[in-house]
């Protein structure tokens, strides 16, 4: 059956029968304690991707091996990472693939990309939470694409450390446009290094975004952390 | 993404005449009757995603006298123009703005508030958006997709001091008779609910048709996996087995999420666990009859299509009575409509605030999770994920399809 179901990804298409491939399906969750037979289940999913099939059937793989795939599968889902038309779904297993091969993957991928391929891969990253990848987004707050610069901003916001914290503090000439996301991702960190216990440096973010020149809902919001900073409700 | 420079209602009116792209003409209606705030004290709304749903939201919203509708924006241009009309013809002009992308919506300074009736997909992005550009939103429910995207959600509105308000009015309106008898006390001390709701959604793979000239696709489609045009994969129906969005992964959870938003919604409601979440997930296989166990740190427990047993059916302690506690209830007056224009005024927390919205939903989304893995599941709701369990984890959330970040 399962074999059958190969078969049937060669020629699977949007519009074809999606029941054929349910062997599939059900191999990802009855393999779960049959280590030799998951990687085997892997490493046949992986290798489909470096064929000619639809891209239909390749956005069927990358669903499988967000579920079930490991380091074994990331130089497959890098090898389509870049590819405009692929780059999602690559996307999509590896943004949930625990191995730290897939966050390498993503790193590396972000200089060899641009626009919006590169703003999924950002996002990627920041939901990761990938502390590795801070200083290569720090630096594209910067990037002449504004889109890239927010993306890299909100990414920062979603990995929090106080290495990001710093990154985002240091942006000097930006758009409204960028600012905003600026101020939105330095909020999101002084958040989590409140939650830490690191007033200080909670406190020191809040305190910049009080200024006048930010937007009022900005400055509500870090009035509210001073606040919260000293131990106040408001 | 947004024009982030912000000024009030009022500051905006100041300086109305400034803003010379927007239409605003001084009229009676502008001015207020007997029956009718001046458009100064009117709360100024717009709506994104005006199908189905959406329509009905906008209906609602835009008859109350303390409500001025101004934008309407759906990715459908007959849609987009239907809801402009039916705008303009409410209050007899032409000023209705109409959008298709609902960032140059958000963008606009003088609105106060935005109800979102979208396909599912979308929701957290623009509630995140929203709030994000200083507005206060009504979200139609299912209110996430996700189990990543609540806990987002919660924090833009704390963070930026928004009002959201879910979009069931069934929790409070159609559930109340079981409700009375829980908080009333005559149950005893309940144990257990029941809620029988599906299906789950299924994956998607009709074939490509021609897209209508005056749909946006890749706007539709949004942070969701590219797929071409069918009008089986977008249509706005309330079915969930089969031709309509509601039907399909990459959109929905399915009848779980749809329905399950208004049943485990007043399932948490009346065993008032709205604003806790399990800690366990037990799944029981019973010659073939799949069902599930939410135990929640209190010891209450919440079935899903437990066999036998009818929807919102509860047991309590026979023999026992409690007191009677009040029960909670909407505020200002039309429903939950009114509940959630009544908090924009007062800046209260609505009676389906986002943060209860993500929990009932929560219940869905560990649900489905526990069904597609076929297994039994503990959950941290503090740190929101499956403790030690990294296959689990991975359903936690979904990679958005560029240049969408959430």
């Amino acid at each position: 059956m399962l074999d059958q179901a190969f078969d049937a990804l060669k020629t699977y298409d949007w519009g074809t029968d999606r029941s054929l491939l349910n062997p599939i399906d059900d191999a990802v969750v009855t393999t779960r304690d049959d280590a030799a037979a998951r990687q085997d289940l892997e490493d046949r999913l992986a290798a489909v991707l470096a064929t000619d099939v639809s891209r239909d059937a390749k956005d069927f793989v990358c669903r499988q091996l967000m579920v079930i795939g490991t380091g074994r599968s990331v130089p497959a889902l890098a090898a389509i990472l870049t590819n405009p038309e692929l780059s999602h779904m690559a996307r999509y297993a590896l943004e949930r693939i625990p191995a730290a091969e897939a966050g390498q993957a993503l790193r590396e991928a972000l200089p060899q990309t641009e626009g919006a391929v590169k703003i999924g891969i950002i996002g990627s990253l920041g939901v990761r939470g990938d502390a590795d990848s801070v200083a290569q987004l720090a630096a594209l707050l910067g990037d002449s694409d504004e889109c890239v610069a927010c993306a890299a901003a909100f990414a920062l916001g979603d990995i929090r450390t106080k290495d990001a914290a710093k990154s985002l503090g240091d942006v000097s000439g930006a758009t409204p446009k960028v600012q905003a996301a600026v101020s939105d991702a330095a909020l999101s960190c002084a958040e989590a290094l409140l939650a830490d216990g690191n007033k200080v440096d909670a406190l020191a973010v809040y305190k910049r975004l009080s200024a006048q020149d930010q937007p009022k809902h900005v400055r509500v919001a870090a009035t509210r952390g001073v606040l919260a900073c000293a131990g106040k409700s408001d | 993404m947004g024009q982030h420079h912000q000024a009030t209602r009022r500051d905006f009116l100041k300086t109305a005449g400034a803003a010379l792209s927007l239409p605003y003409i001084i009229t009676s209606t502008a001015l207020g009757t007997q029956e009718t705030p001046p458009a100064s004290d009117r709360i100024v709304m717009a709506g994104i995603g005006i199908g189905n749903m959406g329509g009905g939201d906008l209906g609602a919203f835009m008859g109350r006298p303390d409500v001025q509708y101004v934008a309407v924006c759906d990715v459908r241009g007959k849609v987009r123009d239907a809801a402009k009309g039916k705008v303009d013809a409410h209050y007899q002009n032409s000023d209705c703005q109409a959008y298709n992308d609902f960032r140059e919506l958000l963008a606009r300074t003088d609105i106060d508030a935005v109800h979102v009736a979208t396909p599912d997909h979308w929701h957290a992005i623009m509630v995140v958006e929203a709030c994000r550009s200083g507005k206060d939103v009504y979200c139609q429910k299912p209110e996430t997709r996700t189990l990543r995207e609540g806990p987002l959600m919660i924090e833009a509105a704390r963070r930026y001091a928004r009002v959201v308000s879910g979009g069931s009015q069934r929790v409070l309106e159609d559930y109340r008779p079981i409700v009375d008898k829980c908080w009333g006390g005559e149950l005893g001390t309940v144990k257990w609910i029941n809620v029988n709701v599906g299906p789950l959604s299924q994956p998607c793979n009709l074939p490509a048709q021609e897209c209508p000239p005056d749909m946006d696709w890749d706007l539709w489609l949004g942070p969701a996996p590219w797929a071409p045009y069918n009008s089986d994969r977008c249509d706005g129906n309330f079915g969930t087995g089969g031709g309509s969005w509601r039907s399909y992964i990459d959109y929905s959870g399915g009848g779980m999420t749809d329905w399950g938003a208004h049943h485990f919604g007043g399932a948490t409601f009346a065993v008032d666990v709205r604003e806790i979440q399990p800690e366990e997930i037990v799944y029981h296989d019973e010659e073939g009859q799949q069902f599930l166990e939410y135990r929640y740190p209190n010891g209450i427990v919440i079935y899903h299509n437990r066999p036998h047993t009818e929807n919102l059916q509860v047991e309590g302690t026979p023999g026992e009575t409690r007191p009677a506690k009040p029960v909670p209830s909407y505020k200002g007056s039309g429903g939950i409509y009114g509940d959630f224009i009544e908090c924009v005024k007062t800046r209260e927390r609505p009676f389906r605030d986002i943060e209860l919205a993500v929990n009932t939903v929560a219940l869905s989304h560990l649900g489905i999770t526990a069904y597609t893995l076929k297994r039994s599941l503990k959950w941290d709701a503090a740190k929101q994920e499956f403790p030690g369990d990294q296959e689990a984890n991975r359903f936690l959330d979904r990679a958005r399809r560029e240049p969408w970040q959430l």
